[in-house]
């Protein structure tokens, strides 16, 4: 009888013993979160080698950034479960309701560049057109030696073998830019496929998740094609195809193409909402210089906040000159005057 | 007497004749809440993945099921091509693993030398541990392109007539992820499978032996007949995790939408649909179809696991028969 009592007398014990060790753990998770002194982000790969950057210059707080793509950034922002989030597409009108009052502000400039793994063909080498890479998406060039490819690619050896498309599977700021600057230059692609994050591709691509997937199936693949960030291209030292710009001129996304295309925001009033398109920039002698696939990238913090303060500091710091010139050497080019001032002007109306 | 005896005698006391303990009240209480926790989780889980779901039921309907794409720009979805890929990549495994296993759990139980089969067991067990994750990296990095050189090239150019061996091109592919599953459910139908030939008792066996049988006539004629419903349950358990299965599939299947009986074709699975996509969707629609796919996935599996509890019962009743 008494070995009963006590049975149950532990079992008590231990029951207590859990439940007072996951309050204890519920409640330091919910401080852990809020406490001073670190602030949480989350969304664009593309933008995260920058952040990396900069949270090693920075020390008034600890930034904690998960790389986990644009959409999941603004998913992550919109149930305010980090401070801050990062998009390399602007919000569309629902995400922007679904947010709750959400502020846009610009903080880096790089591009989406197309990469090759072609045998035979290295770096910088292959010409691409606006047109002939969104045949090869749409499925209508399928061998690398279609005379489409051939003609403006003469004197390299381009095999008879068929292209392996390889895209982003996940929700993508980088396809945003990607299918943004297609739909502008092909009227196929604008009705049939369109522009978003995520878009329903022809038969028989290969998705790779985040541009490391991306880079990875490229890598893997003989004969591939894909796109990524600038910096995970040369990161993997995969091949980085030329682009045919609106001027008519084949561009390296290099700082000073991306700087090119920036100038487009030279003269034109920013929007309240900071939504700048950088893609496929006029056929002026101007942009003779441009790439066609330079894009603003994103953070999204909410209007007020507790954290107001400091998400103010740690983006003012981004913002500076000493931050936006650090992430040169990640391929970021720095943002244009206007623009910094556009971004420093929203930046003001965050409030706690 | 000591107290161990008292114990034991107590336990063996009927319950109704009982004086009423404030300790028992207690833990039947708290095993019982215990066990509500577990129907009132699972009412819940299925509840929220139903209501998520309700923007794509009431858009597509019932057709959402079976129509194909995924084209969240001209808000046209469908759970065809996932579910097309679901019951390919499971089945296919299942076919490549269930022998495999056998082989495995006979030669374990029956064939190998006894001081090689406790190593080799507890390897099998290991293979079962090796988080999906790291599976699904080597997939990508070792496996996809080893099985688009020296194993795509001579099933498509001996079998190409069968339009499951077409052509091929690259390692993320519907087959890649068969062999990933295959890998991952061939531990869990060995490892049971191996449990039950051990359980055939010895005298049947050597009955057989006695009656001039040779081993696999003995296997054939003694060990798979006994060991069947637990085998058909074995396999169950495998399909019900290879069906399951996301993180591992996402990686080498290169998240096609569409259908084709090209198993070198790149293709996509409810559970990686939802995995890849899941923290990245755009619109409320394309969110509320993920669920929608959940909700197919959850009665999918569910009807697996009926299905197999069938089997295992029908195979159950006719071995009671013959025996």
């Amino acid at each position: 009888m008494p070995r009963n009592g006590k049975l149950v007398r532990i079992t008590l014990a231990l029951a207590a013993a859990a439940l007072l060790g996951a309050l204890a753990v519920t409640s330091a998770g919910a401080a852990g979160k809020r406490s001073a002194g670190t602030l949480s982000g989350a969304g664009s790969s593309l933008v995260a080698p920058a952040v990396a950057q900069w949270s090693t210059m920075y020390s008034a707080d600890t930034i904690n950034y998960a790389a986990l793509g644009s959409g999941a950034g603004i998913k992550a922002i919109s149930a305010r479960t980090v401070d801050f989030g990062a998009s390399d597409a602007p919000l569309t009108k629902s995400q922007g309701q679904g947010c709750h009052g959400c502020a846009q502000i610009p903080w880096a400039l790089t591009a989406t560049i197309p990469v090759v793994n072609i045998p035979g063909v290295g770096d910088h080498q292959l010409k691409l057109t606006g047109t002939v890479l969104a045949n090869i998406y749409l499925r209508h060039i399928t061998k690398w030696n279609d005379p489409a490819i051939a003609a403006i690619n003469k004197g390299l050896n381009l095999p008879n073998q068929n292209i392996v498309v390889v895209h982003r599977s996940d929700g993508s700021g980088d396809t945003y830019v990607f299918t943004n600057y297609l739909s502008k230059v092909n009227k196929e692609w604008k009705t049939k496929i369109g522009c978003s994050t995520t878009v329903s591709w022809p038969a028989g691509e290969v998705g790779g998740n985040k541009n490391a997937g991306v880079a990875a199936a490229v890598k893997s693949n003989p004969d591939s094609i894909g796109y990524v960030s600038d910096f995970y291209a040369i990161q993997n030292h995969i091949s980085i195809a030329r682009l045919k710009n609106a001027a008519g001129s084949y561009v390296l996304p290099k700082i000073s193409s991306i700087e090119a295309a920036a100038q487009l925001v030279k003269g034109t009033k920013i929007p309240a909402n900071n939504k700048i398109s950088l893609t496929n920039p006029p056929k002026s002698k101007k942009y003779k210089n441009a790439w066609p696939m330079s894009t603003f990238t994103y953070v999204l913090v909410p209007d007020q906040t507790p954290k107001a303060a400091q998400l103010k500091a740690f983006i003012t710091f981004a913002l500076s000159p000493a931050a936006q010139s650090a992430i040169k050497k990640l391929i970021f080019a720095p943002m244009p005057a206007v623009v910094i001032k556009a971004a420093k002007k929203t930046l003001a109306t965050i409030h706690s | 007497m000591s107290t161990l005896d008292a114990t034991a005698e107590t336990a063996r006391r009927p319950l109704a004749g009982r004086r009423v303990h404030l300790g028992d009240v207690l833990l039947q209480l708290v095993a019982g809440a215990a066990a509500l926790y577990t129907l009132v989780l699972l009412g819940l889980i299925v509840y929220k993945v139903v209501q998520g779901a309700r923007l794509s039921m009431s858009t597509f309907g019932l057709g959402f099921v079976t129509s194909v794409g995924w084209d969240p720009v001209h808000n046209a979805m469908g759970a065809g091509s996932f579910l097309f890929g679901t019951a390919i990549t499971a089945i296919g495994a299942l076919l490549l693993a269930t022998p495999l296993a056998m082989g495995v759990a006979l030669f374990l139980t029956e064939l190998a030398p006894a001081a090689i089969r406790g190593p080799v067991t507890a390897l099998v067990e290991t293979l079962a541990a090796i988080p999906s994750v790291v599976i699904g990296l080597w997939g990508i990095i070792v496996l996809g392109p080893f099985l688009r050189d020296h194993v795509m090239p001579p099933l498509h150019s001996a079998l190409g007539f069968i339009p499951l061996f077409g052509p091929y091109s690259t390692g993320s592919s519907i087959f890649t992820a068969i062999v990933v599953l295959t890998i991952m459910i061939l531990p869990i139908i060995a490892s049971i499978s191996r449990e039950l030939f051990l359980g055939v008792p010895g005298e049947l066996k050597e009955a057989a032996l006695g009656l001039g049988t040779t081993r696999w006539e003995m296997v054939r004629g003694v060990m798979f007949p006994y060991a069947r419903g637990g085998v058909a349950a074995a396999m169950i358990l495998g399909l019900g995790r290879a069906v399951g299965e996301a993180i591992a599939v996402t990686q080498v299947i290169g998240a096609g939408t569409n259908i084709s009986w090209n198993l070198f074709n790149t293709g996509d699975t409810l559970a990686s649909k939802i995995a890849e996509s899941y923290q990245g969707y755009t619109t409320n629609l394309e969110g509320a179809s993920l669920f929608y796919l959940a909700v197919i996935l959850l009665v999918f599996s569910l009807a697996v696991n009926l299905v197999a509890q069938m089997i295992v019962r029908r195979v159950d009743r006719r071995q009671g028969r013959a025996v």
